[in-house]
């Protein structure tokens, strides 16, 4: 069938090299070759947002790349989010928190994803810019609006 | 109301907007939901689904796909037919297996099934299975259903229906031969569902020495799906353990009767390697268990001429799909609970006609059968202010029952608990500034513009019950649900539960009535889930219940041990019983204060010092407690009897403008006032509030499972299926009342499905009101530009 493909992927700073399916997609391969399911699969079919990653800093969604062409790229998940050495939450994961921005939380880490490269962008973002930012995931729990104060709580303590 | 249930100074969590425990390992990635599980040797499984509404199969040859490298086992529907039993199902005899054995009755129906090494060479081989079928003619819709010579789905039968019922409450015929006005109108609610993010998942484990069962999985209600397993896989039901896992949201059916099936007796045929099946969204959209109501209504409204309601007669006739394995009679049923809503009306009649058809069986969702039916409700009292020239929200105070006269008796014989109707409503109106709001709305109009406003009310029967549910053939009185407490030797907290989690937030419920009954740290209590063979009798998350179930069963574990751990202090300190009670954490002396033990000292006493324990006492610093709503009873032959325990009710005030050229509806404002008694957690009942909200946006504006003339199903995607994301999904503005319910521990009232009740009805309502000025009527959900436009183009406009 399908030959395999070595492929170099580095994820939260640690650098993977797998012999992988041409057909795998990114999605898959973090949560089931490197075993990180912190990355969720809503759809598989790019509307959702729920698997949201980084790769080399800009969101994307996992299910539509397939892991070959992430071949060289820096992704980031919602494992690398937290303090590797205290295992402290990020401060937009304690912002979700804090201002319950999540109910059954499997929207979440796309949610969180897409929040850490709207800050990192926007550091003071209105709530248009939010709802903007936003606008490509799903959640069928909260109704999105502790999400907005999520994120505006969470920029806020960025801030400082 | 709280203060009096809790030994303590200072509530600090019961009723506190306090964040939830379950958050951390939810934000971290780390929790396991069943795709981040994995077994020792496990396979994969795929399932070949039909392609036709409606057909016989001839024949199926799976030996091909055996051949295929990597794929251990095929399930056929010879095996099912020799190892499995159809599905239960409400009525029963309306079930099929879990892969179709005779004919097909829906596109999606499993077929066939692969157990591989890989999900992907499990779906490589499914296009090697041949599958020979004979078409049918297809049953489209419930009109179809129903004709004379329509082809039947279950031949045994020798028709459509799978129940044709009239409940009759009070003197109908007299109350509407006597009314001077009378409203009517049908209405079509097409079908929408729960799609959780997350789709349906286990893996299956069948042990082939001890014949049993071990189903791990997004089970929303463990014990009741593990029951129906034994019943479908021949197994008896102490041999059916169903574990449980952190949901990605369920909203009604999670529980994957079929796929456990299938699953299961993969694993059994590939030797008891453990099997995981993954629902993806197509699927889902298909064939999962997430289409719900599929209605058709004829209804009407009598009314006096000062605007007193005396008569609502409700026709119903709902497409339950190709199965009844949905439950769809309690669906149907469940208006029963609040038939007449907030009003005092004094005569009904409900008459269903339940259908099989060719589209995909429907299944419970978020508030299970009301939400239509007030959508029908709230638009004829619409249309009753409107013809008799009254303010649509005057018409309703009017109506509404009085503050007074609680506890009420509805006509279909359930009895609300308390509220003050006229309260929310006046704050609701407050809040929206109402009479500027129709100013707006009249400048608006005089500039050509079409705005609406709707002021809507609706109760929310809260703690489901069976019994509510007799007379469409379901028995039963009462759904109890257990929780264990259990302290260990250093006088930690363990609250064991037998559900799992799925967003509502009832760990930190279980946490907030531990921490502050022994005065604890909210963080210091743990809440873990019990496989369904070692929890106590539990039902689960359903029917606005758990919230108040969970807080009532943890008070009356934690009341057990407050006894049994005086009990040992009054000993050790050598006083009398009545001389010990519990405040703060402590087990002290009433008369001395400061002399007493705290928890993990009596704990630790219990469990490391027999011989200073009272004589003959157990160590046993653990305690059941399982509750189940007081004062239920059976129904009459007219379904009437107190059924769900509380009443919550909230009233909406929506605004929205219609797009003159395209029949976009926008909403411009949403207002929602809510009374569900004690908020346990403030914060989580504006979650379940607002989420509700967005899935009834969704539902009256943008979704729907549309099929075509020959039942297939055009709705395959996310693309196709309009889920609301932010953008649709509208910024409200939310107070509350607070009227105690006499009838639970802390005055709470079930509001998990909450406004689903109310915003459909209340966007719907403000559609026609910006429609009304235009002479025509939307009686069709959703409300979608193109079906707006339509009748724009009706009125001459577009
Ligand atoms: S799973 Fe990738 S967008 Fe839905
Ligand atoms: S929290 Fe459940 S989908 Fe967003």
């Amino acid at each position: 069938m399908t030959t395999r493909q070595r492929t170099t992927i580095t994820v939260n700073g640690t650098r993977y090299e797998r012999e992988v399916e041409p057909r795998l997609s990114l999605a898959d391969f973090l949560r089931h070759e490197l075993h990180l399911g912190g990355t969720h699969v809503g759809c598989e079919h790019g509307v959702c947002g729920v698997c949201t990653v980084l790769i080399d800093g800009c969101s994307a969604r996992s299910c539509l790349t397939l892991a070959v062409q992430a071949d060289g790229a820096e992704v980031t998940t919602v494992e690398g989010l937290r303090d590797r050495e205290s295992g402290r939450l990020h401060p937009i994961q304690q912002a979700f928190i804090d201002a319950h921005g999540l109910q059954c939380g499997f929207c979440t880490p796309g949610f969180l994803m897409t929040t850490l490269e709207l800050l990192r962008d926007n550091p003071e973002p209105s709530d248009d810019e939010i709802r903007e930012a936003l606008g490509g995931n799903l959640c069928r729990c909260t109704g999105y609006q502790s999400i907005v104060e999520s994120v505006r709580l969470a920029a806020s303590r960025l801030r400082g | 109301m709280i203060r009096d249930q809790l030994p303590t100074s200072q509530v600090r969590y019961v009723g506190r907007e306090v964040t939830r425990i379950e958050d951390p390992g939810l934000v971290a990635g780390s929790t396991q939901f069943i795709d981040n599980l994995a077994l020792p040797g496990m396979l994969h499984c795929a399932i070949l689904r039909s392609p036709h509404p409606h057909a016989r199969i001839i024949r199926v040859n799976a030996n091909p796909a055996l051949a295929l490298d990597g794929v251990v086992a095929v399930l056929t529907p010879e095996d099912v037919r020799r190892l499995a039993n159809p599905a239960l199902t409400a009525p029963a005899g309306w079930g099929t297996h879990c892969l179709a054995t005779d004919k097909v009755r829906f596109v999606g129906e499993p077929v066939a099934a692969v157990a591989a090494t890989s999900r992907h060479i499990a779906e490589d081989a499914l296009e090697l299975i041949e599958v020979e079928y004979e078409p049918l003619p297809p049953v489209a819709t419930a009109a179809e259903a129903l004709a004379d010579g329509a082809p039947l789905l279950f031949e045994q039968h020798g028709s459509n229906v799978i129940q044709a019922r009239v409940y009759d409450w009070g003197e109908v015929d007299r109350v509407f031969a006597e009314a001077d006005q009378v409203v009517r109108s049908s209405f079509r609610w097409n079908r929408v569902g729960a799609n959780p993010t997350e789709t349906f998942g286990c893996i299956c484990q069948w042990d082939l020495a001890d014949n049993s069962l071990s189903c791990y999985g997004s089970y929303q209600v463990p014990s009741f799906w593990g029951l129906a397993r034994s019943i479908s896989l021949n197994l008896p039901a102490n041999k059916v353990r169903v574990i449980s896992q952190p949901m990605g949201g369920a909203f009604g059916g999670k529980g994957g009767a079929r796929a456990t099936d299938i699953a299961a007796l993969l694993s059994r045929k590939a030797g008891g390697r453990p099997v995981k099946y993954i629902e993806d969204r197509m699927e889902y959209l298909l064939a999962g268990f997430g289409q719900s109501w599929d209605r058709h209504y004829e209804a009407a409204l009598a009314l006096t001429a000062d605007g007193t309601m005396t008569g609502l007669r409700v026709k119903l006739i709902d497409d339950q799909g190709a199965t009844a394995e949905g439950y769809g009679t309690i669906s149907v049923a469940k208006p029963l609970a609040a038939f007449t809503g907030n009003y005092r009306i004094e005569a009904a009649r409900y008459d269903t006609t339940l259908v099989v058809t060719n589209r995909a069986p429907t299944a419970p969702y978020r508030g299970y059968g009301p939400p239509p039916h007030f959508l029908v409700l709230e638009s004829l009292v619409d249309l009753a202010a409107r013809q008799l020239g009254v303010d649509p929200a005057e018409l309703r105070r009017r109506n509404y029952i009085g503050k007074e006269q609680f506890p009420y008796t509805i006509p279909s014989g359930n009895e609300y608990d308390s509220g003050d109707y006229a309260a929310v409503l006046d704050k609701a109106l407050a809040l929206a500034e109402y009479p500027a709001l129709r100013r707006r709305q009249a400048e608006a109009r005089t500039a050509g513009r079409l705005v609406g406003i709707s002021v809507v009310s609706t109760v929310e029967p809260g703690v489901f019950d069976w019994n509510a549910y007799a007379t469409v053939g379901v028995q039963g009185v009462g759904v109890p649900e257990g929780v264990r407490v259990v302290v260990d030797i250093l006088g930690n907290v363990t609250v064991v539960v037998g559900f799992n989690l799925q967003g509502q937030g009832q760990y930190t419920i279980a946490a907030q009535v531990v921490a502050d009954f022994f005065g604890l740290e909210l963080g210091a209590v743990r809440v873990t889930t019990a496989p369904t063979d070692l929890a106590p009798p539990h039902f689960g998350q359903g029917g606005s219940r758990l919230g108040v179930a969970v807080s009532s069963a943890v008070l009356g574990a934690c009341r057990k041990l407050e006894a049994d751990f005086r009990r040992v202090t009054a000993h050790l300190l050598g006083v009398p019983l009545d001389e010990i009670e519990l405040m703060d954490g402590r087990f002290r002396m009433k008369s001395r204060p400061d002399a007493g033990m705290s928890l993990a000292e009596v704990a630790g006493l219990m469990l490391g010092r027999s011989d200073l324990l009272p004589p003959g006492m157990e160590p046993n610093p653990q305690a059941s407690c399982v509750w189940t709503a007081p004062g239920r009873n059976a129904p009459d032959d007219q379904g009437r009897c107190r059924s769900y325990l509380t009443a919550a009710n909230a009233t909406h005030v929506v605004m929205v403008e219609i797009d003159r050229d395209t029949g976009h509806t926008e909403i411009l404002k949403y207002v929602v006032v809510d009374d569900c008694g004690t908020r346990l957690n403030p914060a989580m009942v504006d979650g379940q509030i607002q989420g509700a909200i967005a899935q009834g946006v969704g539902a009256a504006l943008y979704e729907e499972y549309v099929y075509d003339g020959q039942a297939n199903p055009l709705v395959t995607t996310f693309v196709d299926y309009l889920m609301p994301t932010i953008h649709e999904v509208p910024r409200t503005e939310r107070d509350f009342v607070v009227t105690p319910s006499p009838t639970t521990a802390f005055g709470a009232k079930g509001c998990g499905e909450g406004a689903l009740h109310t915003t459909p009805a209340a966007v719907i309502c403000a559609v026609n009101d910006a429609l009304a000025p235009l002479g025509v009527a939307l009686t069709e959900t959703p409300a979608s530009p193109q079906r707006v436009w339509r009748l724009l183009r009706q009125a001459g406009l577009g």
